[in-house]
């Protein structure tokens, strides 16, 4: 470690801080995700975790935060935050920040509906860098030597690396702005592991005062509805029959469907370009711009495997991939693939599984739900 | 709001990844090659535009920021009935991350006039952040209302319904307003037979089409070059990797009946374990 120049300049101070994620008192798992990342982040700088939490009637969600690895804790607790806004949450993160005295070094929420409404607010009104929708995160030196602008020459001993797969390119992009605190990054929710709980963690509460403007209520919340799930949540299946273009027609999900149907706890996924095309809601699409999905079991059937679908089930448990083409990217990473046409691949596997399921003597249920 | 609506729609011309043209053979994108296309969450933001013209009349006017050949996917947009575009293009703008742009387009729409709606795609397809368009709102001191997958307006407000997690929101928001427009949203309707011929009509002769579709650059609209580009970027891209190599170890079954290939699968893995009614076996 010898003549190193100095760094002290580029070496921002200031603790990582994670904007906790609520929906009508529900912690969101993100949440916890953000914080398992954010203590690994902020150990490595040896620096604190915090947590700014905002709703109303949090009661002891602020606790929980700190059970979660939160070593501080700020709550703006207020009747005006009952539902997520973006003017009045932007009023008050962006007060927070202002009266902190200093800025935390790195600022992470969730790649949620939430998070990324909010997050590039932030972003803007304090010209910070911003990166969307990573999937790691770590700590590292930089040096940058690109002439463009001189005055962001020089090495930067802790940068948030903001890691997150490129589009359309098998590729992973690192994303560093470490020229302004804080850095800010939007996690994709599903990937960080959080912290394991320590019931009974002692850690520091602090209130935060709400003061909104006339300004902040030219957008008010009729209502917000959580919708009891219509069959099996996406993220929850053990079981996900995902379908893409090779079904031809959006009338091949009826047959997935009914595939989907002979088994325990399952549901319907499909690529982007079938959501895009309108054969099935955006709700099942799974992959980057999708959810991520980590099913026990999964069968993709007409779906190529390019990286933008891959990165939200390659961590199946067990993939099937049925597709004409073998030369198909999915046949790079599933665990079986069959070369076949989907209407006479299925229809078999629907019939081979009613023969198990007869067998034992349970009748198989088809196109129930 | 005698003149009707001031409405404007942000599109971006993307690669067509869809397309095997431009696409080298490891998968990564040769952009100088690669087919171009309207960025396809654009579509349902245009469609947002074009309703909220035809139904509470008014003026829709897109915008795009990128090289000369962008000029496409505004042609395309006067075909769908969009009524004037403008295209910034110039050469400092090269490397801008999502702030730099945001800052570029909000110059742009200090220049060219007061909005009363902005839609936005929800994200692109070659960038997937989904940022521009908060950060706009947010230079614009706008309030905004991402992830719309309906809306209506009543006595001048916009009442909208946004996706979150799980459910949705139901907002009333004032004028103007900003909106990213979910693929929840309705699908962009088919171009109509004399709004395409109209415009080809039109694009055959460049200075009629220059009534149209304005190109303008930062100079005209004052905006700082500085804050533009690499330059006015607060985050580059410092390193890229390959994802992961992939395994290879699948195991294929083919060249067999669609009976003999299923019964291969089921003896080589157990699937019977997540069929209904395993549990109670």
């Amino acid at each position: 470690m010898s003549e190193q120049p100095d760094v002290s300049a580029f070496c921002p101070k200031g603790d990582v801080l994670v904007i906790a994620e609520q929906i009508l008192g529900d912690l969101q798992p993100v949440t916890l995700e953000l914080l398992g990342a954010g203590r690994l982040l902020a150990d490595k700088m040896e620096r604190n975790l915090k947590c700014l939490v905002l709703g109303y009637n949090l009661g002891d969600i602020p606790q929980k935060l700190i059970e979660a690895g939160a070593d501080e804790v700020y709550v703006a607790d207020d009747k005006e935050l009952f539902s997520y806004r973006t003017l009045p949450y932007r009023r008050v993160v962006i007060d927070f920040l202002d009266s902190l005295p200093e800025a935390p070094h790195t600022c992470l929420l969730g790649s949620t509906t939430t998070g990324r409404d909010l997050a590039p607010r932030i972003s803007a009104h304090f010209d910070t860098g911003l990166t969307a929708d990573c999937t790691e995160l770590d700590i590292g030196p930089y040096e940058h030597k690109n002439k463009v602008d001189p005055s962001k020459i020089g090495l930067y001993p802790n940068c948030l690396y903001a890691i997150r797969p490129s589009f359309g390119e098998s590729l992973k992009a690192r994303i560093l702005g470490p020229w302004k605190n804080p850095q800010m990054a939007t996690t994709r929710p599903g990937v960080m592991t959080p912290n394991k709980y320590e019931p009974g963690r002692k850690g520091k509460i602090t209130t935060v005062p709400v003061k909104l403007i006339p300004e902040d209520y030219r957008l008010i919340v009729a209502d917000t509805v959580r919708e009891v799930s219509k069959g099996v949540k996406l993220t929850e299946a053990d079981v996900i029959i995902g379908g893409g273009y090779g079904l031809g027609s959006a009338d091949g999900f009826d047959l997935l469907r009914q595939l989907a149907d002979t088994f325990e706890n399952s549901a319907i996924g499909a690529s982007r370009k079938v959501v895009d095309l309108g054969w099935i809601p955006y709700q099942h699409q799974v992959g980057q711009t999708g959810k991520t999905v980590r099913p026990k079991l999964y069968i993709a059937c007409g779906i190529s495997g390019a990286i933008q679908h891959r990165v939200g089930m390659s961590k199946s448990g067990l993939i099937i991939a049925i597709n004409k083409d073998p030369d198909s990217p999915i046949f790079k990473f599933a665990h079986h693939g069959i070369v076949g046409d989907i209407y006479q691949i299925v229809p078999e596997m629907i019939k081979q599984f009613a023969e198990i399921q007869s067998g034992r003597g349970v009748e198989a249920v088809v196109g129930s739900h | 709001m005698s003149a009707g609506l001031n409405i404007y729609v942000l599109v971006k011309q993307v690669p067509d990844t869809g397309s095997k043209a431009g696409l080298n053979p490891d998968g990564t994108i040769d952009r100088a090659k690669a087919k171009r296309m309207l960025n396809p969450f654009d579509r349902f933001a245009l469609q947002a535009a074009l309703h909220a013209k035809r139904t509470y009349g008014g003026k829709v006017t897109a915008i795009s920021m990128g090289p000369p050949p962008a000029v496409e996917i505004l042609l395309e947009t006067l075909e769908h009935g969009v009524d004037e575009a403008y295209l910034l293009s110039d050469r400092r703008l090269a490397a801008s991350d999502t702030l730099a742009t945001a800052y570029a387009l909000y110059k742009v729409l200090n220049y060219i006039g007061k909005p009363d709606l902005i839609f936005c795609g929800l994200q692109t397809t070659d960038g997937d952040t989904a940022q521009v368009g908060p950060q706009l709102a947010e230079r614009l001191g706008l309030p905004q209302v991402t992830y719309c997958e309906d809306f209506h307006m009543e006595d001048g407000k916009v009442h909208a319904r946004r996706i979150i997690e799980g459910g949705y929101q139901k907002v009333v928001a004032e004028t103007p307003l900003l909106l990213t427009v979910a693929n929840s949203y309705h699908p962009l309707e088919y171009k109509s037979f004399r709004g395409a011929w109209r415009v080809r009509r039109l694009a055959r002769d460049q200075e009629e089409l220059k009534k149209f579709i304005h190109t303008i650059d930062l100079d005209l609209v004052g905006a700082d070059p500085d804050r533009t580009g690499l330059k006015g970027s607060p985050t580059i891209v410092a390193a890229t990797e390959k994802v992961g190599e992939l395994g290879g170890s699948c195991k294929m079954h083919e060249g067999q009946s669609a009976h003999e290939l299923v019964g291969d699968v089921l003896k080589a893995s157990d699937l019977s374990q997540f069929l209904v009614g395993a549990a109670q076996k």
